[in-house]
């Protein structure tokens, strides 16, 4: 019985130790992938934000009307080019090296089968997550601003409802993605954008009743109406010339 | 210095037949209708003087109806859409043209030269014949109420920057040298080669940085063209987005510049009778102030943020924004401009409240029987005195922060 016992922890261990060496090479080409492809990344940006500085590329964004301002409000173009060069040839290591690992795998685990599509899809999950944020908070100021600008009362209330919306799609579309929560993630968030929109409305149609009534006293014919001869016409600053 | 010549139609010399002064004027762009008015007008500023009369794509017209005019039609090397100010396509089309006939000097006048008296159009002419000068900027008498925003930013950041005295720093009629125009040209080739014709170019920071004498003429009246959008976010993201660029560009040479641009006459303005309404700009400014706050701390520092907190509660009749203050916000927006502390779109649109306060301030202020060019010039010395604040925070934005 003993015997027995030794055999199948030397089995055991023998298992191990071939997993393991299996394991290692395909870890090893991931990090060597990763690492080069790091270096290749940190070369490439260091060359494109030399040339983009050479050409003036700034200047020359900034200057064109046509072109959106910046969507990195903290970086200057050229950097947003060199740091997303950076981060593809990162990403493009990642990818490598998952595949080198799914290669030195393959044959030996069932765990490769389950791990790396969900691996991938997680890498594709963090960056809408990302991108689903940053969109949130760029539509959100621009909403407030322009709402703001526009003598909205209610432009915070409208700000918030639209980043919402964003986030909220942004959070059904990354578990759509990782294939979590099925139909349930479906209906949650048909029931949650429909909420939104629809307090949204309520609030922008409640918030400009009183817009409309004006917008319709003014197609009213004032001859019906006698004339007051205590009322003064009011002075307004449409007169102002700002350039 | 505004210059005043005398009465130079009276010092011209009436011998019969047109001297030949080397003038090339350039007409922006000048609508069918009114293009008649416009050369009766600079035949009647030159009488007895030979001119070249270029503006684009006009009809050929009768040449014994207008015979000291000599015009040129021509079809522009970058054609522009925009018509209430001068762009970089103006400028290049000018040098073109007077490289092409060698002009001595070029009149660059903007849409609306019909409305110009005749004499301010031939003080522009001589100011610029004059060898001394490089670049002459018209001086509009405009009403309290009109360019606003020149009066606010543009006009004092440009004194206070680059030392220059020009009142209207894209005034749309200027005066020339062959060698002001080939620079203005050469930095308005930049923006056409990559299709940017409407582009927006600054000739008094320009002629600054050159060193180039820059003079000013009195142009008493005109009427403005208005620019066709009337989205003051729109206006604010072309006009101050582009002079902030300027001003980071630049920033080499305006930190060096210290010298103080000596005050103007102001002669006393009369009172303003007419009521001026200002709730809806004040209105504007409290929804800002009660929304925009956050954004606002990102840019400015704790003590403006407290003069704004002072100025949200002040009463209508007594609002008062003062000018140190507003000095500040336009440093720290030019800054937060330059560091990209938000999205440019974003910052440009967080200003508008705080210029829409002091529109309102000003206006209030010049009921109260202070004349508006008083005013414009205290606003002018607060961005001058202010200064070194914009030059301690552009050199240590981190460590200078008050």
């Amino acid at each position: 019985m003993w015997q027995q016992v030794e055999l199948a922890l030397s089995q055991s261990a023998h298992r191990a130790l071939v997993t393991l060496a299996n394991f290692l090479p395909g870890l090893l080409a991931l990090l060597l992938a990763v690492i080069i492809l790091t270096v290749i990344g940190a070369l490439l940006a260091a060359l494109f934000k030399r040339l983009l500085t050479a050409i003036r590329f700034d200047e020359r964004l900034s200057r064109n009307s046509v072109v959106p301002l910046d969507w990195a409000p903290s970086h200057s173009p050229t950097l947003l080019v060199a740091r997303a060069i950076f981060w593809a040839n990162v990403i493009l290591g990642f990818l490598i090296g998952i595949s080198a690992f799914d290669a030195a795998y393959a044959g030996n685990s069932q765990m490769s089968f389950f791990l790396l599509p969900y691996l991938t899809h997680s890498v594709g999950a963090i960056l809408l997550f990302i991108a689903g944020t940053l969109l949130a908070r760029y539509l959100a100021r621009t909403v407030l601003i322009e709402a703001v600008n526009a003598r909205l009362q209610y432009a915070r209330f409208l700000s918030v409802g639209v980043k919402w919306l964003v986030l909220v799609l942004t959070a059904a579309t990354v578990l759509d993605h990782l294939e979590i929560g099925g139909t349930v993630v479906d209906l949650a968030f048909g029931i949650l954008f429909g909420g939104i929109v629809l307090t949204l409305a309520l609030a922008v149609g409640l918030g400009s009743r009183d817009i409309v009534s004006r917008s319709l006293e003014k197609n009213v014919d004032t001859e019906t109406f006698p004339p007051d001869p205590a009322y003064k016409p009011p002075t307004t600053s449409e007169t102002l010339r700002h350039f | 210095m505004a210059s005043t010549p005398t009465n130079t139609a009276s010092a011209t010399p009436d011998t019969g037949s047109p001297i030949s002064t080397g003038l090339l004027i350039h007409l922006g762009a000048v609508a069918p209708d009114v293009l008649e008015p416009t050369l009766s007008n600079l035949a009647a500023a030159f009488p007895n003087q030979s001119v070249l009369v270029a503006a684009p794509d006009i009809p050929s017209l009768n040449s014994t109806q207008f015979p000291t005019l000599n015009l040129l039609p021509y079809t522009p090397a970058a054609p522009t859409a925009t018509n209430w100010v001068l762009t970089a396509a103006d400028y290049l089309n000018s040098y073109k043209l007077a490289e092409e006939h060698k002009a001595s000097a070029c009149l660059l006048l903007g849409t609306g030269a019909h409305t110009m008296e005749p004499e301010s159009i031939r003080n522009l002419a001589y100011a610029t014949l004059s060898s001394s000068t490089d670049l002459v900027v018209s001086h509009y008498h405009t009403g309290a109420r009109e360019g606003l925003v020149n009066s606010a930013v543009l006009y004092p950041l440009t004194r206070a920057l680059f030392c220059a005295r020009p009142r209207f720093p894209q005034a749309i009629d200027l005066g020339l040298s062959p060698r002001m125009a080939e620079r203005l040209a050469t930095v308005a080739q930049r923006f056409t080669a990559s299709n940017q014709d409407d582009a927006l170019i600054w000739p008094v920071s320009e002629a600054s940085v050159a060193g180039f004498a820059i003079d000013e003429v009195d142009i008493p009246t005109r009427i403005f063209p208005q620019p066709a959008a009337t989205d003051l976010n729109a206006l604010f993201t072309q006009i101050l987005g582009s002079l902030f660029t300027e001003i980071d560009t630049r920033a080499s040479f305006w930190q060096r510049m210290r010298s103080i641009v000596p005050p103007r006459n102001i002669a006393p303005a009369p009172v303003p009778t007419e009521q001026l309404d200002v709730t809806s700009m004040l209105e504007s400014f409290h929804l800002a102030y009660s929304n925009l706050h956050e954004i606002w701390a990102l840019v400015l520092p704790p003590h403006t943020l407290l003069g704004l907190k002072r100025l949200s509660v002040m009463p209508q009749e007594s609002f008062r924004m003062a000018d140190n203050l507003w000095a500040r916000i336009v440093y720290d927006f030019v800054l937060a401009y330059r560091l990209r502390t938000i999205n440019r779109g974003h910052l440009l649109g967080a200003l508008t409240p705080l210029y829409l306060a002091w529109v309102a301030s000003h206006l209030i202020l010049i009921q109260s029987g202070v004349a508006s060019e008083r005013h414009i010039e205290d606003v002018a010395l607060a961005f001058e005195t202010d200064k070194p604040y914009l030059v301690s925070r552009w050199r240590w934005p981190d460590r200078f922060n008050p």
